[in-house]
């Protein structure tokens, strides 16, 4: 193995988490307050909810990306590959888990709804009382999975020159020709970091589970 | 400038350019549902160490992003003799990727079979492979063709990665226009809205054949 390529996988490794997890955690908030829009009164939010997933799980993310990227200094806005990369991730994720929250809102069941205004619940308790606990339980197996497809998308931030695993592994062999040694590696990287994610999954999965929780379908 | 004038120029360039992404997505799509056939069967008749492989493979894939096989054959072939063009490698790559999506989605319509259906295959003198062939595959196929349509827009979306390998299809085309032109947007918003039109039109195919084909 040529020497201290080891070491720039790691920190390639650690650039790709940290992007994931940025836009894992941006995906989410935007994905909330997406979802918020998929069940809004007017029909023309719920219209633009519905070109915002369809433009937006209908393009690769490379053309996303890359779409971004040139775009951005036309704009006079010089951010560089970096900032461009992790906005064009969030707004994928977002774009995912939106999709998924308005799923797990519209398998709550009716029942739920009825109670919960029969109390007289103020929207804001109706949220945080009945509907995050309930759509956090019935998501937690689709949003692990598209956690782990956002670590694999960062990878195609390396085509606009962000420096992260897929990156430094390319550099690497361009210079020492090790193909397999170097992307094997970078597999593994890739492989413990996405394995990881989904047992971590499964673990708060159970966890959530071993609460005892009145919406648990079992 | 205006789009109008933009595809009245470059609308050749394009066309070309889809013809590119739309053989690479339709020559992976296949050799993706062929090689995720041969994977389901070696998962069903190869006991319990081909199942294990099987798995092996599909968490392979499953937890790497499919960058990593595109550039592990187009850099790699050429040292052990085997100078393809990029497009069989990036297509390889692709295929290899897909599936092992793709034998996980039969695996889970395998199970919606009727296991009586497997006692009268044997019942009525089937071999093991007449039964694969005339019993299971056909049902397994049908039942899963929402799912693999889904595959199917996911692998055709994965196509424009194989522009990092200078395959030039609707991606690098788009990139190539945007650098010698200079225009900044126009070229990745026409390429944008031709994958809407190409994911739409694959997802309609998939309802209609759906349509067509389940049971009555």
């Amino acid at each position: 193995m040529p020497p201290g390529s080891l070491a720039l996988l790691a920190q390639g490794a650690a650039v790709s988490l940290l992007l994931a997890a940025v836009a894992i955690v941006g995906g989410t908030l935007l994905a909330v307050l997406l979802a918020a829009l998929a069940f809004s009164r007017f029909a023309v939010v719920r219209a633009a909810y519905r070109v915002y997933v369809y433009v937006v799980r209908g393009t690769p993310l490379l053309v996303l990306a890359l779409l971004v990227f040139y775009a951005m200094p036309a704009l006079d806005l010089r951010t560089g590959p970096y900032i461009a990369g992790t906005l064009v991730l969030i707004v994928y994720t977002g774009a995912l888990l939106a999709e998924v929250f308005r799923g797990g809102v519209l398998a709550i069941p009716r029942p739920q709804w009825e109670s919960a205004r029969s109390l007289g619940l103020p929207p804001l308790a109706m949220f945080r009382k009945i509907v995050a606990p309930l759509v956090t339980r019935y998501t937690l197996p689709p949003y692990v999975n598209v956690c782990v497809m956002t670590v694999k998308a960062s990878s195609v931030l390396s085509i606009i020159s962000v420096w992260e695993l897929t990156l430094a592994a390319r550099e690497i062999i361009e210079r020492t020709f090790a193909v397999f040694t170097i992307l094997g590696l970078a597999a593994a990287f890739y492989f413990v970091m996405c394995f990881g994610i989904d047992r971590l999954g499964r673990l708060f999965e159970r966890h959530l589970a071993l609460k005892g929780f009145a919406g648990e379908r079992a | 400038m205006n789009f109008g004038r933009w595809v009245a120029i470059y609308g050749p360039t394009y066309l070309t350019a889809l013809g590119w992404t739309a053989v690479t997505a339709v020559g992976a799509a296949c050799g993706a549902l062929i090689w995720g056939c041969a994977l389901l069967l070696i998962r069903l008749s190869a006991g319990r160490w081909g199942a294990r492989g099987v798995d092996a493979y599909v968490q392979l894939f499953r937890n790497t992003p499919v960058l990593l096989p595109i550039y592990l054959i187009y850099f790699a072939f050429p040292m052990i003799g085997l100078p393809w063009p990029a497009v069989v490698c990036g297509g390889l790559a692709l295929i290899l990727q897909n599936a092992a999506y793709i034998s996980e989605i039969l695996r889970g319509s395998v199970n919606a079979i009727d296991r009586v259906q497997f006692d009268a295959a044997r019942s009525i003198g089937l071999a093991p492979w007449s039964t694969f062939r005339k019993v299971v595959l056909p049902q397994v196929l049908v039942y899963s063709i929402p799912a693999l349509g889904n595959q199917t827009v996911l692998l055709l979306k994965d196509t424009s990665l194989l522009s990092a390998i200078s395959i030039t299809e609707l991606t690098m085309q788009a990139k190539l226009l945007t650098e010698q032109t200079g225009a900044a947007y126009e070229a990745f918003i026409v390429v944008a809205l031709l994958y809407l039109l190409l994911v739409s039109g694959t997802e309609v195919l998939f309802r209609v054949t759906h349509r067509a084909v389940r049971w009555r």
